[in-house]
């Protein structure tokens, strides 16, 4: 069993998402992060769609009543085993009795804890991701609280294990974020999808406060509609990823807690870079530029490469 | 029917431009069709108001391969076997504490009350799509003199149960949520389970009737 001490700005169960049920609204509410999500469960031998814990902040503090192996992936940070620090992105055993505390988040905005075994949650509709929103899957529906206890079955010691260097991605602001052309790319102006889109032209965005895990909103130069064109849609499915443009011109991010949209949807962000989004944290600086889709491919083709490492395919 | 695709790994197949019954029942045909097949190289299908969104596998299928198989099927789609829509009967109670915007409504529109109350309880209306939110049927088509805009500034929390009307479409908060939709009345009818199937009492293509308590 683990405790969990204090639970940080905000921790939640997430695993590889919950797919399909989008016809009756039930979104995939994945982890943000899905290589770390994966790469965390293969450094405690478990499968990639397991459960992890998905936190925001510093100060998690978990306290082990089992013998287990843990690991941290995910945004860069300052972690302690009782006394002595333990590296993010490797396996580390953990005796009964142990303390972990997450005391700095240096790099990146979410972070990732694995243990070696299953986490008793809820599964629903074939997963174990918490839905904040409506209240089901993972801890009880909800983020974890001071005093939840989460049981472990299945417990193994892991080997330790160590994702390499070449595969833990940069965090640090500001973000490229690489798209491709969304359904209604045509319904603004030439001179706003440059400045927006085009290497070399492009002005930056400032991820707002408003964010959450619905949706990053920026701040920014607003794209101008073409002159006659509606500034809504028919409502339409959206897939992850989608850079959506309501009337006031300034871009929202959808990420895994929405299925259908009224609003135009300027690009999506190619999934090579839709992990990225996991780590844009209020008033970073953000660009994009436009990619073909071959270009898209080809840069999914080489993220796949990491992800079976991980087991993650 | 016209195919478009979607980012990298999804097929837009979008039926027309506009909100119709005709329309929609392609798109309900395209998706109970597809859903039939249980092909393992879909990972999810959204079916909304004019088009259908297939989320696929790209480590099984590509967007060519996929858009070539719809296009063979066009015609097996048009003339599927596809299940009768069910049809929900749902007990409101308008206005008062139970319909925060009642009044407004009722102002805007220029009706008292009660013909605001006659007007909505009177049609059959259309499940279009279920989204944004788990179980929440975007209902159509609202008579035109109920046409009413949403609120410029979204309510934080919508109490669940909540009836309410946007320009011409009425709908029902499953869940307590965010929304920016004029809240006419209440319902204590469950419209989301996620503990037994079926998880959404409704359905796209279903057809709603709303009763006055």
């Amino acid at each position: 069993m683990i405790e969990i001490v204090r639970p940080a700005m905000y921790t939640i169960v997430v695993d590889q998402g919950r797919y399909g049920q989008c016809a009756i609204g039930v979104p995939p509410s994945a982890a943000l992060d899905r290589f770390a999500s994966a790469a965390s469960n293969w450094l405690t031998g478990n499968d990639a769609s397991s459960p992890a814990l998905e936190v925001i902040g510093s100060g998690l503090v978990l306290r082990f009543n089992v013998d287990t192996a843990c690991a941290i992936t995910g945004a860069k940070v300052k972690a302690f085993l009782d006394d002595r620090e333990v590296e993010p992105w490797t396996t580390f055993r953990v005796s009964k009795g142990g303390t972990l505390k997450v005391v700095e988040v240096l790099e990146g905005f979410r972070y990732y804890v694995s243990f070696s075994g299953i986490m008793v949650v809820d599964e629903v509709m074939g997963s174990c991701a918490t839905n904040l929103e409506c209240g089901f899957g993972g801890y009880r529906g909800r983020a974890l609280a001071a005093g939840d206890r989460i049981e472990l079955t299945e417990i193994g010691l892991a080997d330790i294990r160590i994702v390499p260097q070449k595969y833990i991605p940069g965090m640090h602001p500001p973000h490229t974020l690489r798209v491709v052309e969304g359904p209604e790319a045509h319904y603004f102006s030439e001179d706003s999808l440059k400045a927006m889109f085009q290497k070399h032209f492009q002005k930056s965005y400032t991820v707002s406060n408003m964010s959450n895990r619905a949706g990053i909103r920026l701040v920014g130069e607003p794209l101008i509609f073409r002159k006659g064109m509606e500034k809504s849609i028919i409502s339409e499915g959206v897939m992850p990823g989608t850079i959506q443009i309501p009337g006031d011109g300034q871009p929202i991010i959808i990420l895994y807690e929405r299925t259908v949209g009224g609003y135009t949807r300027v690009a999506i962000v190619i999934r090579a870079d839709q992990d990225l989004l996991a780590h844009l944290k209020p008033s970073d600086s953000v660009i994009f530029e436009m990619v073909s889709m071959d270009e898209a491919e080809r840069l999914w083709l080489e993220q796949t490469k990491k992800l079976s490492h991980v087991n993650a395919l | 029917m016209n195919l478009t695709r979607y980012g990298e790994n999804g097929v837009r197949i979008k039926f027309g431009d506009a909100i119709n019954l005709e329309i929609h029942e392609e798109v309900r045909r395209c998706y109970f069709f597809l859903k039939a097949l249980h092909l393992p190289d879909i990972i999810d299908i959204t079916p909304a108001f004019t088009a259908c969104l297939i989320h696929f596998d790209t480590r099984k299928t590509s967007f060519t391969k996929l858009a070539e198989m719809l296009s063979e099927r066009e015609l097996d789609m048009a003339s599927a076997a596809v299940a009768e829509p069910a049809v929900h009967e749902i007990s409101v109670r308008y206005g008062g504490v139970h319909g925060l915007d009642m009044s407004f409504v009722s102002a805007h529109c220029g009706l008292t009350e009660d013909e605001v109350v006659t007007i909505h309880a009177a049609e059959l209306y259309t499940v279009f799509t279920v989204g944004f939110i788990p179980g929440f049927p975007y209902l159509g088509v609202l008579d035109r003199r109920l046409n009413t805009p949403r609120l410029e500034t979204p309510r934080v929390r919508v109490p669940k149960g909540s009836v309410g009307i946007a320009q011409r479409q009425t709908g029902i908060y499953p869940f307590q949520s965010p929304g920016g939709w004029r809240i006419i009345g209440q319902t204590e009818t469950s419209l989301f389970d996620a503990k037994k199937e079926p998880y959404s009492l409704m359905q796209i293509g279903d057809k709603v009737r709303f009763i006055k308590e």
